[in-house]
């Protein structure tokens, strides 16, 4: 227990070092306050921006609710038509070999290369920008669900074969419960995708949200409203990623000792 | 060749040759019925050997490639020398754990303004974003990779007396190669994906920014071949790397 | 066997705890060079932990275990150890010929005479026609000969020997048993062997050392120590029909089943 609590508090002091360092580089000029601004200042405009202590108008707020609706919207959506397509192709050998190879070229694709095509297709709305980040962060989902399902181990389908069991039920009982840790691995991807996508989608479609807010607060100079921006970000992703790891965790309770 | 080998080798352009064919049919409908969103694949095919042959095509592919391979080497580089040093010493690992899940989350997309800012226009910016984006996934699996060197090899090394400089050298890094190439070709994947979508959303070069012009100037056959193109281009690398890989891991004796 | 002033190897009193739990109650014994020792015992007796003590590989809670007089705290280039999981103690990167020069190269040998000590030691073994394949290229008797000859070129004194044998099918099991005790009958090895296998143990050694597991509070891990006194050379048909053979084969397993004294 005690080397546990120096090993945190080596890491937190090397931690604050740097937010220190940080202090004395923006403070000291020794990095152009244009580029870097100081920690009190970005902690000001974040304490403006979530209207904390009634500081401000609270944008930033909105703004933070905006992308993360998006990004969750677009997270299950996909994970859902990911799981159900995935399964479908996954649990019979003869689609997957038809199918696979196209997967295996579309998983390299950006999933933000899609943004010019849905412009094109449905114009600069919000609708637009959920369908591609929906439509991009499918596919990691989709590719991990037909990799779980194809990866069932073949005594197990032996064992569904002697009980006669039906379709379905293999589907429900084996496929679906050993594909779960692919699927969860894939959904967490997912997420990361659809926060990219989100905030990107924001940027070039002038879409209220984090996206948008930091471009435009990059462009007229406002380095501390863009690194609150980016503060904030990157809590959202860290946040994201914890709680689903979380999840994965209890979900996943079997697969430990 | 028998007739039964051919197919087999043609299956996999089955379904994109009907999706293909849909597609062709529907986009001409469209396009007869008005609409300009969307060419048939036919009128994208055209448009990409124009690019080809206008140069435009190779030089975007050129800048959008060249500025992912250097931002990969900034990034990997440095996230694979700092995983070494973070893999072979406990205590430095625990030591900037905190700093590391601080920073991790920050989506590289997000920086793309901060990079706009400092860099303006061009290179450099893509750069920066490329190697920020490369730099974690490298740094934490070759710290994995080096923590996860075979302990029996590492006995073998005490007893035979090899010195802790021959044991990093002889043992822990050849260790490591197979899973090091593992992590560079996620790198390199990651790095494509990056620097194309930082010319989508900001940077007005590479076949990101080729795509969006297209878009913008009403072009949806130009559009749709760069499209296809960032798919080819993405997947033929994706394959060359994955047998690299492969080969890499076949020489080090390891299961590919 | 004339006792030497120093005894060669000797074990004093040695306890190891690990986690807890106390794996190997106060042990004591001596090893006179040119021995061949077996070490036999149930599952959690602290046979393996006994040996990696003796490499260096693990520290000792009390007492110590010495080598010519000196206690032993580190690993050694005169202490060989051969691992029972061949696969995994191979460098799968380098050929055979590779993976014994390791051992050459971290005893600091030129490399001009690197290629004829591993010549030497891989004709020792029997592996010279295969000195440019790789581990995976190998079988598993072929993989545990080639750790062997790794030792081998260490010119080690003392050899520990874990288990080597273990993961073998039996009838590669009794052509490497044939073959290390001409090694070390060849070179003058003293050789410390853990096994679970009885039979090996007595065909192998010229005493065995019996271990028993959870010994009771203060008494020893040690239970019995017995001399085998089977002329040598040994082979697999005549010995194992030899009185004596089977009168030691019964006792330890009377001792086994029974699991202490």
């Amino acid at each position: 227990m005690k080397a546990r609590l120096a090993s945190w508090t080596g890491s937190l002091a090397v931690l604050a070092g740097l937010v220190a360092l940080w202090w004395v580089a923006s403070n000291a000029g020794w990095v152009s306050r244009v580029f870097l601004p100081t920690p009190e200042a970005t902690i000001a405009s974040l304490g403006e921006g979530l209207n904390l202590h009634g500081a401000g108008h609270g944008e930033l707020l909105d703004f933070t609710r905006a992308t993360v609706m998006r990004m969750l919207q677009g997270w299950l959506l996909a994970s859902l038509f990911g799981v159900l397509l995935g399964a479908a192709i996954g649990v019979s050998p003869a689609v997957r070999s038809w199918v696979q190879p196209t997967l295996e070229f579309i998983r390299p694709l950006p999933a933000s290369a899609l943004l010019p095509l849905a412009i094109s297709i449905f114009g600069l709305n919000p609708g637009m920008v959920l369908f591609v980040v929906a439509f991009g962060a499918m596919w990691p989902v989709l590719l991990a669900t037909v990799h779980g399902f194809a990866t069932v181990e073949p005594r197990l389908s032996e064992v569904a074969r002697c009980l006669q069991m039906p379709r379905a039920a293999f589907v429900c009982k084996i496929g679906l419960p050993n594909a779960m840790p692919d699927i969860l691995a894939g959904m967490r991807l997912s997420m990361t995708i659809s926060l990219i996508v989100a905030v990107v989608g924001e940027m070039i479609a002038s879409q209220s949200g984090l996206g948008q807010a930091i471009l435009l607060a990059a462009r007229a100079f406002r380095a501390n409203d863009l690194f609150a921006g980016i503060v904030l970000l990157g809590l959202i992703g860290f946040a994201s990623n914890a709680l689903l790891g979380l999840a994965e965790r209890r979900l996943l309770r079997w697969q430990q000792p | 060749m028998t007739s039964r080998r051919i197919t087999y080798a043609l299956r996999p352009f089955a379904l994109p040759a009907v999706l293909l064919a849909l597609f062709e049919w529907y986009a001409r409908r469209a396009a007869a019925a008005g609409s300009d969103a969307l060419a048939p694949p036919s009128a994208a095919l055209n448009a990409w050997v124009g690019a080809a042959l206008d140069g435009s095509l190779w030089q975007a592919t050129g800048f959008t490639l060249g500025t992912a391979a250097l931002g990969l080497a900034i990034g990997a580089g440095l996230g694979t020398v700092l995983g070494i040093a973070l893999g072979l010493s406990r205590r430095a690992a625990q030591m900037g754990f905190l700093t590391i899940e601080a920073l991790r989350p920050v989506p590289s997309v997000a920086l793309i303004p901060l990079a706009m800012l400092m860099f303006g226009f061009g290179v450099r910016m893509e750069l920066a974003i490329v190697a920020f984006a490369t730099f974690w996934p490298l740094l934490l699996l070759v710290q994995a990779a080096v923590q996860q060197v075979e302990p029996r090899l590492l006995e073998v090394g005490r007893v035979l007396g090899l010195s802790a400089r021959d044991r990093a050298w002889k043992i822990v890094l050849p260790a490591i190669v197979p899973r090091l190439f593992v992590a560079l070709r996620l790198g390199v994947a990651v790095a494509l994906v990056v620097a194309v979508t930082v010319e989508i959303a900001a940077n007005p070069n590479g076949m990101g920014y080729a795509m969006m012009i297209a878009q913008q100037s009403l072009d949806p056959a130009l559009m749709l071949a760069w499209l296809g193109w960032i798919g080819v281009v993405g997947y033929a690398i994706n394959v060359a790397m994955l047998r690299l890989q492969r080969a890499v891991a076949r020489r080090m004796g390891v299961p590919a | 066997m004339q006792a030497a002033p120093v005894p060669f190897l000797r074990f004093d009193g040695v306890t190891i705890r690990l986690g807890g739990r106390e794996i190997l109650s106060p042990t004591s014994f001596d090893v006179a060079r040119g021995e061949f020792v077996c070490i036999v015992g149930p599952s959690g007796c602290g046979k393996t932990t006994l040996l990696r003590a003796a490499s260096g590989l693990v520290d000792a809670s009390a007492g110590d275990v010495r080598r010519n007089g000196q206690p032993i705290t580190a690993p050694s280039r005169e202490v060989a150890f051969v691992f029972q999981d061949y696969g995994r103690a191979l460098l799968p990167w380098r050929t055979v010929e590779g993976n014994v020069s390791l051992a050459l190269e971290a005893a600091g040998v030129p490399a001009k005479e690197r290629g004829a000590r591993i010549a030497e030691v891989l004709g020792k073994v029997g592996l010279a026609p295969h000195a440019s394949k790789f581990p995976v290229q190998l079988s598993g008797g072929m993989q545990q000969r080639a750790q062997i000859a790794r030792c081998l070129a260490q010119r080690p004194e003392l050899m520990m020997m874990d288990e080597p044998f273990g993961a073998l099918d039996a009838l590669t099991r009794q052509s490497l048993q044939d073959e290390l005790a001409r090694l070390v009958r060849e070179d003058g090895l003293t050789v410390l062997f853990v096994t679970h296998d009885l039979e090996e143990a007595i065909y192998l050694g010229d005493r065995v050392i019996a271990l028993q597991a959870n010994p009771g509070p203060g008494r020893p891990s040690l239970a019995r120590m017995i001399d085998v006194r089977i002329p040598r050379p040994r082979d697999q048909l005549t010995t194992k029909e030899h009185p004596e053979f089977l009168t030691l084969r019964r006792e330890l397993f009377a001792f086994i089943e029974h699991g202490h004294d």
